[in-house]
């Protein structure tokens, strides 16, 4: 069952922000990982990034027809077609992400990539997901006992996460980045603030409007809160996001207090734009002149790294792609490879978008549970998934009975739910066992053609699912809506 | 630096095939002789050559061996008397009773020399030779043809075998980027062989191998696919770790010749070109795919447009073995030795970079155990150095064989003590690709400190500069700080990078550790190590024991081994049914019949059958298919599928056989599920023959394999066959003609 010796797929990442968009093109091989045994994307290779440009607004209002320039240019650049294009995810933040401008930008990557990239906007709990995917999953790995939090700073937010072992436990996100407060370049005379810049300069009694320029202490005062801020969430301070100033830089607080009483310590790791800059300013190599990049990044990353709460860690713990950590993470982590068993009877089913995770399921849920979710899953027209947990069939000596119970239970409870063959049911499980559990369903092929069970994917908290084209005997998984 | 170095095969032209002097063949006739009251008579000199040798598993399938001791001594007093101008007008012909083309580049030899001991016998020669210095022994080799060498090598014992190569060390180098084979060197081919060709992988087992001072001789990779586009991606990988690396050395990738021959038209790196040889045109020919015109074009290619052309002076590569010409049934009625020199002779003729000997890699239908593959080893190093060849060795096992671990070891302490130029590191001797096990980085520096002997001098330099060895100023060479430490390549700024480290390592399958205790791997790495080799080897000798098959009734049949040693060492036998179970089984005409058999792992069956069995007729059932009562046939072979599938007259037979153990515990509890479809009437049978292009086909293969916990899961598996029983009935097709079928389909 070799399927894909060195045959390498093409991953497009594509990331919308308030200021700026960047593509991201990588090849990998799909194969099985000797780590973990599941397939995965291996050996991956950067084949293309663009350089940032700034997101094309017309008032606030994402231009289409730029985008749609902007998308093919990257694209020629690259040097793909979008049929090459296997997988890939475009995140999109900010102001990018207001209802009318995500919906505008998901309608042009659809009409120019096609439906093998999975747009997603305004979803902080993945972005710093992605993030520590991006910059830290290897390195976590490489110290598979110790717990890693990475802080992906950027312009707009600061986005958590800790992991272990290459897995992320727990995120949470922060507004706390270097555009809040802009200047002129070169100089600390005031650009532009945010709204929450504007709120946090009031805040510290910071009388100060565009065309001012910031005193030294003014500065000081201003990075000196988001030092400390920083320093909250890794030392799980909770109280400091309980002010009101705290709240205001609050949107997902990273809870991480359980951890630090079971006297876990998580190394730090930064990635983001100011992430590059304070591993650059660790490592003591020249830093771009003042205010270059026209916003505070420069000067906080300079107050991290005389943080010795913050800095503990930069020499001994050095993530990658620190800059380009999220859509690195986009492109190559947000997709899952699903076993190479499948059951799958119809292969014009695929792919399947936006379809709602309704319910996560184990053999021990109440009768009603399983009931409720074929209720429910039978309203939605185009389909609907569930997933199953805590099978055990790797572990349990009765691992046919427990298919076989289940294959019996899923049945019952379809039959019950009026269900129609013409909405995809598709069931999601961790275990090798796609292929027996399908044909246990649906009587060895013989009923529920609408049926999918795919296997080997790991578990997500996600609201949707999108479920790619078959592949060389597998399917790309993706995930979003983690909130 | 020693300047030692003699070229005596530096880039040559090639000498007219049609200018070499042959004998005419003539009647074959018996040689008899009497010792101790007893007469003995060899049919011919093939025969005498095979009795003259000591008793090896091949030669006894073969029919060569001696019968006993006396036999043995009679054949080398014989063979003692005959003069080499006997021997050069003795043609061993081919079945036709023709020179074949492999022997008549063997008597390309030096004929002035020939003519000063053309006259000498055999047992003179060998008394000579041991009077001589290396370099008379050096010149009498270039006039000997492979016939000649072999019957001087069954003259001698261990001691002589050793002690005539160790003379030939000097004269017997390659050159290419580094010299290997230097007196005072023991150079490695570093192996980095990846079950999927995965780059990382490959680099993951360069950066240990390299970090052990292992690959001064090549970096050389077998690789898993052979396609052109394949190959040379893993050339230009290699090529890329050796410049990244700085390494002196030279890479390999080790595919068919013409498919090296297509990578170096578009440009990639074929710095050395690489063939298997046999001894027989037939093996060569048929089995090989491989003419000596297409060596003689691959070694004048390489000469003009080879990447290393103008700096190297050898650049063939070749492997050998004793047993391959005879596994094939192509030997042509000469023993293995006999066909092992013919090779030799054969690579003589372009004065290869390096040619490697792995003995031991077939089984134990050639060499069944430590005592056969030893002297073999040392028999293959002596003939080839003899011939003027720049011969390392390669003592490897499988483990269906009885050949050890020790034994491999002790073959390696032997052939250092020869002087072999180079051994192979595998990565803990474990190979992730070839299921076979060879020598280690480790073992290989293990010599190196027995035997005071340093890399090529090239290599050494570089590593001296890595931290890898040190030098002293007495000139003593040892392991420096950074020896077996292969996170010194695997940096990034300057820094060592964690996150690429452990991509890497995550590619590797069976990584047991890297911690060391001076040259040998630590005991906790060792223990890991060998715990999943006797895991396997476990899982070859175990017989099946039908209690663990769970509750589902099977009907035993037997084939023709009767027992686990005429299974392993004939594989043949397994292929039938033993008459008497055959004669009492008649025509059932059911759709599915399905075998279970231990093949080569019975604790695959106990492993897997449990549960997959049920899953498999829970399908077949399910269909309402027709199923005979699943067969049991302990010591069974896949195509015993066909004896039973003619006998029950089943239209598809599943045989779900255990695998051939590697290394790796539990891959050791591995087993396929094999598809035999009959083709039994005649539209079938035409559209199978058309693809195929064999109008004799009788049944369609397909294969499933790698069903074990860690691979496809038996119940996941149960089904799987299923399904792919479905699809072989419905389309009535099997194999690639199946799966082109179902493709068409899916467009």
């Amino acid at each position: 069952m070799q399927a894909n010796l060195n045959k390498r797929v093409y991953l497009l990442g594509l990331d919308f922000g308030s200021t700026t968009s960047s593509a991201l093109v990588a090849s990998a091989n799909v194969s099985c990982s000797s780590a973990t045994g599941r397939m995965a994307f291996t050996e991956p290779c950067i084949v293309f990034r663009s350089e940032p440009v700034f997101t094309p607004f017309i008032n606030q209002s994402i231009d289409t027809d730029k985008i749609r320039s902007l998308i093919q240019q990257w694209l020629l650049q690259s040097g793909l077609t979008p049929s090459q294009i296997f997988s890939g995810g475009s995140i999109i933040t900010g102001l990018a992400a207001r209802s009318d401008n995500a919906s505008a930008l998901s309608k042009q990557i659809v009409s120019i990539v096609g439906d093998s990239v999975i747009a997603t906007a305004d979803d902080p709990c993945l972005e710093s997901w992605l993030a520590f995917m991006g910059s830290c999953s290897a390195l976590s790995r490489y110290h598979s006992a110790i717990h890693i939090l990475n802080l992906d700073i950027g312009g707009g937010t600061t986005n958590a996460a800790i992991g272990v072992n290459g897995d992320v436990l727990t995120t949470g996100c922060y507004f706390i980045g270097a555009r809040h407060v802009q200047f002129i370049p070169g100089s600390y005379q005031l650009l532009a603030l945010s709204d929450i810049g504007l709120a946090l300069l009031k805040s510290l009694n910071i009388n100060a409007n565009v065309g001012d320029t910031l005193t030294s202490e003014e500065r000081y005062v201003i990075l000196y809160f988001y030092v400390s801020a920083l320093e909250a969430i890794v030392l799980n301070e909770t109280d400091f996001f309980v002010t009101i100033n705290g709240q205001r830089h609050c949107q997902v607080a990273l809870d991480i207090g359980s951890m630090l009483r079971h006297k876990i310590k998580p190394k730090v790791t930064f990635s983001g734009g100011v992430g590059e800059l304070i591993y650059q300013c660790a490592t003591e190599k020249p830093l771009p002149d003042t205010t270059y990049f026209g916003d505070f990044g420069i000067d906080l990353a300079i107050a991290i790294t005389k943080s010795t709460i913050l800095a503990k860690d930069l020499n001994r713990y050095i993530p990658e792609n620190k800059g380009r950590a999220t859509v690195y993470g986009l492109t190559l982590h947000s997709t899952e490879i699903s076993g190479h068993t499948i059951y799958l009877p119809n292969l014009s089913a695929l792919p399947l978008n936006d379809i709602p995770v309704i319910a996560k399921l184990s053999l021990d849920s109440a009768d009603e549970m399983w009931q409720s979710a074929f209720n429910l899953a039978a309203h939605r027209q185009l389909g609907a998934c569930i997933q199953l947990i805590d099978l055990n069939t790797t572990t349990s000596f009765h691992a046919l009975d427990i298919i076989k119970s289940l294959a019996l239970k899923i049945k019952h409870h379809y039959a019950l739910s009026g269900y129609s063959n013409t909405q995809a049911l598709l069931i999601l499980v961790e275990e090798n066992i796609g292929k027996v559990l399908g044909n246990y369903i649906s009587d060895w092929g013989q009923s529920m053609q609408n049926l999918i069970v795919i296997d080997e994917v790991p578990h997500r908290d996600a609201h949707f699912v999108n479920v790619g084209r078959l592949h060389q005997q597998m399917v790309p998984v993706s995930f979003f809506g983690m909130h | 630096m020693q300047t030692l170095h003699q070229t005596p095969l530096s880039a040559k032209k090639l000498s007219n095939l049609d200018s070499i002097l042959l004998p005419v063949p003539s009647a074959t006739l018996p040689y008899t002789i009497k010792l101790h009251g007893r007469t003995f008579t060899f049919k011919d000199l093939k025969h005498l050559l095979g009795a003259a040798d000591i008793s090896k598993a091949g030669d006894r399938k073969a029919g060569l061996a001696a019968s006993d001791e006396i036999m043995r001594e009679a054949a080398r007093a014989l063979l003692s008397s005959f003069t080499l101008q006997k021997i050069f007008d003795t043609p061993l012909t081919n079945i036709h009773g023709r020179i074949d083309s492999v022997m008549q580049v063997n008597y390309d030899i030096d004929h002035s020399v020939f003519s000063e001991i053309a006259h000498c016998t055999l047992g003179e020669l060998k008394d000579n030779l041991l009077r001589a210095n290396g370099a008379r022994i050096r010149q009498v080799g270039t006039a000997l043809t492979g016939v000649m060498v072999a019957a001087l090598t069954k003259l001698l014992d261990v001691h002589e075998l050793v002690l005539l190569a160790k003379k030939l060390k000097t004269g017997a180098s390659g050159k290419a980027r580094t010299i290997v084979g230097l007196p005072g060197t023991l150079s490695s081919r570093l192996q980095p062989n990846h079950p999927t060709d995965n780059l990382s992988g490959m680099t993951m087992l360069l950066y240990t191998g390299l970090s052990m001072g292992s690959g001064d001789a090549i970096l050389g990779l077998n690789p898993a696919i052979d396609s052109v586009a394949n190959i040379s991606a893993t050339l230009h990988h290699l090529d890329k770790i050796r410049r990244e690396t700085g390494a002196p050395t030279q890479i390999c990738v080790l595919s068919h010749i013409k498919t090296q021959l297509a990578c170096l038209k578009e440009g990639a790196p074929v710095e050395i070109m690489f063939q298997s040889l046999a001894g027989t045109e037939r093996t060569l020919t048929d089995e090989f795919d491989v003419t000596v015109a297409l060596l003689d074009d691959a070694y004048e290619t390489m000469q003009i447009s080879g990447p290393l052309a103008g700096i190297a002076e050898n650049f063939m590569y070749f492997e050998t073995g004793q047993g391959s010409e005879l596994s094939y049934n192509k030997h042509d009625g000469m023993d293995m030795a006999t066909t092992e020199a013919l090779c030799y002779g054969l690579a003589r003729r372009y004065s290869p970079f390096m040619v490697n000997n792995v003995t031991g890699f077939i089984g134990p239908e050639t060499h069944l155990d430590n005592h056969e593959m030893i002297y073999s080893c040392l028999q293959d190093h002596f003939m080839g150095k003899l011939m003027g060849l720049a011969m390392g060795m390669a003592p490897c096992y499988t483990l269906h064989s009885q050949v050890t671990i020790e034994g491999q070891q002790m073959a390696t302490e032997l052939l250092t003590a020869a002087g072999a130029n180079f051994f192979m590191d595998v990565y803990l001797g474990t190979d992730r690709m070839l299921a076979y096990f060879d020598t280690s980085g480790h073992d290989d520096q293990t010599l190196r400190e027995t035997y005071n002997l340093k890399p090529a001098p090239e290599f050494l330099s570089w590593a001296i500069s890595k931290g890898i060895f040190i030098e002293d100023d007495d000139g003593n060479v040892q392991r420096g700080v950074n020896w077996g430490n292969p996170k010194i390549f695997c940096t990034s700024n300057g820094q060592f990078d964690a996150s690429e480290f452990q991509r890497l390592q995550e590619s590797v399958p069976a990584i047991y550790g890297f911690e060391n205790a001076g040259a040998r791997p630590s005991n906790r790495v060792m223990r890991l190590m060998k715990a999943n080799q006797a895991i396997g080897r476990e899982a070859i000798y175990a017989d099946l024991r039908p209690a663990e098959m769970g509750n589902i009734a099977l009907r035993e049949l037997h084939t023709a081994a009767n027992n686990k040693s005429e299974h392993l060492n004939d594989p043949s036998l397994g292929a039938i049914l033993a008459d008497s179970d055959l004669n009492s089984l008649s025509a059932e005409n059911n759709d599915v019949q399905i075998i279970i058999s231990d093949g080569l792992s019975a604790e695959a069956i106990h492993h897997n059958i449990p549960d997959l069995l049920p899953v498999l007729l829970d399908g077949l059932n399910g269909r309402k298919l027709k199923i005979g009562q699943p067969i049991l046939a302990p010591f069974g072979r896949v195509k015993l599928a066909e004896s039973i599938g003619d006998a029950l007259a089943a239209q598809l037979v599943v045989t779900l056989i255990g695998e051939r153990p590697g290394g790796d515990a539990l891959a050791s509890r591995s087993m396929s599920a094999y598809f035999a479809y009959r083709l039994n009437d005649r539209n079938t049978q035409n559209a199978a023959a058309n693809f195929s292009g064999n109008a004799d086909m009788r049944y369609e293969y397909s294969v499933l394999s790698n069903i074990y916990s860690a691979g496809l899961p038996s119940i996941e598996a149960g089904s799987v066959i299923a399904e792919k029983v479905f699809e072989i009935l419905q389309h009535r097709a099997a194999g690639n003609r199946l799966e082109n079928i179902l493709q068409h389909l899916t467009v």
